[in-house]
């Protein structure tokens, strides 16, 4: 997510691929692309890693299209109501999708960068409240509680958690057990 | 790093016991003491029945021994002034003063010396309540929460534990998602 050069996470968002389209023939690297021709020919349409497209992309070899976890119909979703859209499945499990988003971001003009970022931030802020107060009920449950007594509305939700948001669970989680359990221990038995 | 996430950015809840439990507190000693030097300070002398103030650890301390009476403080003796708070609590959008360390001292008190409180039963429940109170707002300040900043005036010690670890990393992630135009031009050279 960060910028951090070493971060592992900033590595694992570039793991996507975009569709880029090719706008000059590139010699012997057909190749690359799994074909059988010699060559990458203009206006052919390869998926390419985040990480190689970049650089494609900025020396204006090729053109790139919004990744289907941020099309329109995802866009409308998410404006819907954020919190009943699978963001997991978005971007397939230990997916990045706001990561990912970032760097789609970083990608585009002023206009669609700020509608991007504004689809971020609204979506990630939307949906914060509900990860928080799932991870304080589950705080609440005790070890030996599990699922089952929630809603099937709330699993759903938890499934489609991205794992920025599963790591905000845990870190909510972990903090409201330990609260809990200061509040519930007493020293009377101790001293 | 090998400490646990947990633990990095957030302190755990028996350490912010400990650091309340410098706080002074008014005794009643039942015996006679010197002025004495700790490592936090020189306290002393007990002389019953004078009231002496010392910090909360030994007062705690002496209590166990049946040493002293310990004299609650002020927000904590009077069932009515908890119970005021209540209502403030549950009928202003704001969070009530308190003394920073409220819960950490009022915990240690009720645990140790409910004999000394007036009331204790009833103050233990109005102090539950007024933190559940003061959790939902919490979680209102949670709707409102921006890249930049958060002000949620009168936060106590525990709950500010409580919350910071998830507030630190939802901020940041809301600074990476907000676009700063500058920072990423200088990135990319373009």
């Amino acid at each position: 997510m960060d910028d951090d050069y070493y971060s592992i996470d900033s590595i694992l968002s570039e793991n996507q691929k975009i569709q880029c389209t090719f706008k000059v023939d590139i010699p012997d690297m057909g190749h690359l692309d799994g074909g059988h021709e010699r060559d990458i020919k203009a206006q052919s349409r390869v998926q390419l890693p985040l990480w190689l497209a970049f650089i494609l992309i900025y020396s204006d070899y090729a053109d790139f299209t919004i990744p289907p976890p941020f099309n329109s119909r995802v866009r409308n979703a998410l404006n819907a109501e954020a919190k009943s859209v699978k963001l997991s499945a978005l971007v397939g499990a230990g997916g990045f999708w706001y990561g990912f988003g970032k760097m789609i971001m970083r990608l585009l003009d002023d206009e669609p960068a700020n509608e991007m970022s504004g689809l971020l931030t609204k979506s990630f802020r939307n949906r914060l409240v509900e990860v928080i107060d799932q991870a304080q009920h589950f705080a609440a449950l005790g070890p030996a509680g599990g699922g089952g007594q929630s809603g099937d509305a709330a699993l759903a939700f938890r499934e489609g958690l991205e794992v920025t948001e599963r790591e905000l669970f845990l870190l909510a989680q972990e903090s409201a057990k330990r609260t809990k359990q200061w509040y519930e221990s007493t020293d009377r038995l101790r001293r | 790093m090998a400490l646990p996430i947990s633990l990095r950015d957030s302190i755990t809840p028996p350490e912010l016991e400990l650091i309340a439990s410098e706080e002074l507190v008014e005794i009643v000693p039942l015996i006679s003491m010197e002025r004495t030097a700790f490592i936090s300070g020189a306290y002393g002398p007990l002389r019953p029945p004078n009231k002496a103030r010392i910090p909360l650890w030994m007062a705690i301390n002496l209590k166990m021994k049946k040493k002293c009476h310990i004299v609650p403080p002020d927000w904590l003796s009077v069932a009515d002034f908890l119970q005021e708070r209540l209502t403030q609590e549950t009928t202003q959008p704001e969070f009530s003063q308190f003394p920073f360390r409220f819960t950490e001292i009022a915990k240690l008190l009720l645990d140790t010396a409910p004999d000394d409180i007036p009331n204790s039963d009833k103050i233990r429940s109005l102090l539950k309540d007024i933190r559940e109170a003061r959790q939902a707002k919490s979680r209102d300040g949670l709707q409102k929460i921006d890249h930049s900043e958060l002000s949620l005036p009168n936060l106590c010690s525990m709950e500010i534990n409580e919350i910071r670890p998830f507030f630190v990393r939802a901020m940041g992630v809301l600074t990476q998602l907000t676009r700063d135009p500058v920072a990423d031009s200088r990135q990319f050279g373009v």
